[in-house]
């Protein structure tokens, strides 16, 4: 397994349809660092932009100035080591694929010996994720937290050295969330991934990272980043009742809630 | 009690009509209200169609028909499916094609039989030409409609395992566009049928549409009746063997639109 890789995002800005009246400006000057290894969560107001940053960060998206490297080599389409992690996860399944199949899409590319050999790979990454006995079965014939779950495997799968995660759990119920928050946490502390979360969660957000970064409203810029300084290995009960989580939380939502009036 | 029953009186309704009809039909020949010479008795048409069947006269004209069918309708859906994926997939290739494709699309394409005939003769290459043009059509608009509805999260989520070009098209997109596909293929399937028994009662040499048109010409009318009863089926057998086929290839299409 190799070690995370790093991401540097260097005077992003993003347009869409410039040089027309409609031009609508989503990202104002982004510049971030995510350190190897490092789990950064990126928060902001819904709609400012927080999927088009990370699209461009993932080469899904063409910036329209400013430069996105990868371990300094500069992102010009998906590079290899990046795996995305989209919110829509019943739509980023294929649904004419059983699950273990769905997970070994994520490696089929990679001429792994046999069919054999790769369907036993894949199967190591649904144990993680607790749905080995699931293997044979359909996406839509599981729950949401269990599709969710069948797309961290297949991203896991891809050993990927950055794991761009695009809201993952905001569209379960605040148990699986839960549940799915341990998930992640055990396998990025396993893996050691950089991971880069984007969420409107703020105690998704202190929960899971070690650093924070605060996006504004439209046009996006970044206005300050945090470190949480939480201990690890974060525990769902406890750490929640810690008062650095309560003041972070205090401050996050304060910030987040504060500039609306700007925003309208 | 009646809701119990295994088959609803509407269905048992369904199938008796039919029976009735045949019935009294055969009543009405028999009585010489029917003018034996224009439609025969049922039992008539079921005798021939046993001696057809029995004598193994059968075989000839339906497999001049399916291989006429087959080879055409397989070549046609190849080159749809293939047009339809680089028009649904390439806004550059989708512009190019789009006119061309909406002035020939609507044309009936019995129509084109005069120039094809004075084309390419009344050989087999015209009928399979003309039958090809009205496989071709369907197949290309559902193929274009289904690419282009592909979710692009999919596309996407293939992108970044490293899936580019041809193979996001083989993996995701194709597999994707299937079940709108295969709408066009079921519905290109019956255009072919009624294709080839108008191109072969127009200039055939065998064939079923050709016999039927022959046996007319020859006043064989209960023969005709016969191929008639021939096609009802093949029509009904192709259609039947398709829907299953789609069924049992499509089977995660209705479900997962079930849940999304």
């Amino acid at each position: 397994m190799q070690d995370g890789c790093t991401l540097a995002l260097d005077g992003v800005t993003k347009s869409f349809s410039q040089g027309r009246p409609e031009e609508m400006m989503a990202l104002a000057d982004i510049s971030l660092d995510v350190a190897a290894g490092e789990f950064l969560t990126v928060v902001g107001p819904s709609g400012c932009g927080k999927s088009t940053f990370l699209q461009i960060a993932a080469g899904l998206m063409e910036a329209t100035g400013g430069a996105v490297a990868l371990d300094g080599r500069p992102v010009d389409g998906p590079p290899g080591g990046l795996v995305y992690l989209f919110q829509q996860y019943t739509r980023s399944l294929l649904p004419w694929r059983t699950v273990i199949r769905n997970v070994e899409f994520a490696v089929e590319g990679r001429g792994r010996a046999s069919r054999r050999e790769r369907r036993e790979f894949c199967m190591e990454f649904l144990e993680m994720v607790g749905l080995a006995d699931f293997a044979d079965r359909y996406p839509w014939q599981l729950s949401g937290g269990m599709q969710q779950r069948v797309a961290i495997a297949r991203a896991l799968a891809a050993e990927p050295r950055i794991l761009l995660l695009d809201e993952p759990f905001s569209s379960v119920d605040a148990l699986t969330r839960m549940e799915l928050h341990d998930m992640i946490l055990k396998l990025w502390e396993d893996r050691r991934f950089t991971a880069l979360l984007v969420t409107h969660d703020v105690d998704e957000a202190v929960m899971l990272s070690d650093r924070i970064a605060v996006l504004s409203s439209r046009p996006s810029r970044i206005v300050e980043t945090i470190e949480t300084g939480l201990p690890r290995p974060r525990d769902r009960i406890t750490t929640p009742e810690l008062p650095r989580f309560l003041e972070l939380r205090h401050y996050l939502l304060e910030s987040l809630t504060k500039p609306k009036d700007h925003a309208a | 009690m009646l809701h119990r029953l295994p088959v609803s009186p509407g269905r048992i309704a369904a199938v008796l009509l039919p029976v009735l009809l045949l019935l009294a039909l055969e009543q009405a020949v028999d009585s010489g209200a029917v003018r034996r010479a224009l439609i025969p008795a049922p039992s008539d048409v079921w005798g021939e169609l046993v001696y057809i069947l029995q004598g193994g006269h059968l075989w000839a004209p339906l497999g001049k028909t399916l291989y006429l069918l087959a080879v055409a309708y397989g070549c046609a859906s190849v080159l749809a499916i293939g047009l339809g994926l680089l028009m649904g997939r390439s806004r550059a290739v989708y512009n190019l094609f789009e006119p061309l494709v909406e002035v020939i699309r609507p044309l009936p394409k019995p129509a084109l039989l005069p120039p094809l005939i004075l084309f390419l003769g009344i050989g087999d290459t015209m009928k399979m030409t003309v039958v090809g043009l009205a496989v071709f059509f369907p197949v290309l608009i559902n193929t274009v409609q289904g690419v282009r509805g592909v979710d692009p999260v999919l596309v996407e989520t293939a992108r970044t395992f490293g899936y580019s070009g041809g193979r996001i098209v083989s993996r995701v997109v194709l597999p994707a566009a299937l079940p709108f596909i295969f709408t066009g293929l079921r519905i290109a399937l019956g255009l072919g049928l009624i294709l080839v028994v108008v191109a072969e009662m127009l200039a055939g040499t065998g064939g079923i549409g050709f016999l039927i048109v022959d046996m007319q010409r020859t006043f064989q009318v209960t023969s005709m009746y016969a191929w008639l009863v021939i096609l009802a089926v093949l029509g009904f057998l192709l259609n039947l063997g398709f829907e299953r086929l789609e069924a049992r290839l499509m089977f995660w299409s209705r479900q997962s639109e079930g849940r999304a």
